[in-house]
């Protein structure tokens, strides 16, 4: 137990950090303080929140951000079938674990766990700790946010671009990846021009999932 | 944005994302072809919403202060500075930027 939240410990500073810039963004945005929160309540999924807000600040409608934000949380079907034989309890309580499981956490699981199979209580343990410090961060962003002033001379719209590159970065280790990545950019750039908003990205996605491998 | 909107939006991401991380316990015999792919999804899309956000409606690039910002938080990202690092200085870049040159 105690090595478990020696390891999350780093990465729970990262997600509070994370978090609190996540809130500030969003009521920058002009989203009701209140459904900031409970979005990181309920979506816990930092790359998916920050997409959809990037896509409503960009001017695009709330089926377009719900449809990104979604689409890149399409990798945790992938992620919840490998946690789930470890997870305990009946299929219900199973997918509901399976809801702690991030990035971190699922990555700290399959670090504690043998191959094939990551560990349970790490995933738990771990998600549950990171889930608590993602809403605290997200709420005290909340609350600072409306302090710091107008989004717009703050630099507040380069933000989101500035953290999609931030967060595509780490992710472009092999070839794949950087294929996909291309790939997408090429495709959304290219349907832009005459589809309405959400197509480019529709595309986007399709062009990932072919190029994956 | 009002209330209701941003209810549907906070619902509509929590229901989605809730399906996509029970599926595993759900259905855990969904072949491995198919989950093995979505590691391409999130590349795919992180860039093509980076190509969209530098590009106005015709496709061509836009050159506003978004450019640099993107251009700093790509390099600093290269020299694995931390998110929240990244983000910061792509917006103080771009607030630099207006506040100096009016852009």
């Amino acid at each position: 137990m105690r090595q478990i939240l020696l390891a999350a410990a780093p990465i729970a500073i990262a997600v509070f950090v994370f978090g609190a810039s996540f809130g500030v963004l969003a009521v920058a945005a002009h989203l009701p303080a209140w459904s900031v929160v409970l979005m990181s309540a309920l979506v816990f999924a930092g790359s998916a929140q920050f997409a959809a807000l990037g896509v409503i600040v960009a001017g695009g409608s709330v089926l377009t951000a719900i449809f990104a934000g979604a689409l890149l949380n399409l990798r945790f079907v992938a992620t919840g079938i490998a946690v789930a034989q470890s997870l305990p309890g009946s299929r219900l309580l199973r997918s509901l674990l399976a809801q702690l499981s991030i990035d971190e956490s699922y990555a700290l699981s399959v670090r504690a766990g043998v191959p094939g199979r990551p560990d349970g209580k790490t995933l738990l343990v771990t998600g549950a700790c990171l889930y608590v410090v993602w809403i605290l961060g997200t709420s005290i962003g909340a609350v600072l946010g409306p302090v710091l002033g107008d989004p717009k001379r703050l630099g507040l719209d380069a933000a989101f671009p500035a953290g999609f590159v931030a967060l595509l970065w780490p992710m472009l280790s092999g070839r794949h990846a950087v294929r996909c990545a291309i790939g997408g950019a090429a495709v959304a750039l290219a349907l832009a021009p005459f589809t309405p908003p959400g197509i480019p990205l529709a595309g986007a996605a399709v062009v990932g999932l072919w190029l994956a491998r | 944005m009002a209330g209701p909107l941003a209810l549907a939006l906070v619902l509509g991401l929590a229901g989605l994302s809730y399906a996509m991380r029970a599926t595993g316990a759900l259905l855990p015999n969904l072949p491995a072809a198919i989950t093995s792919r979505t590691g391409g999804l999130a590349p795919a899309l992180l860039a093509a919403l980076v190509a969209i956000q530098l590009t106005g409606p015709n496709g061509v690039i836009h050159l506003d202060v978004k450019v640099p910002a993107v251009l700093v938080a790509a390099l600093l990202a290269a020299f694995r500075a931390p998110f929240i690092i990244c983000v910061i200085a792509g917006a103080v870049v771009a607030a630099l930027l207006r506040a100096v040159f009016h852009l």
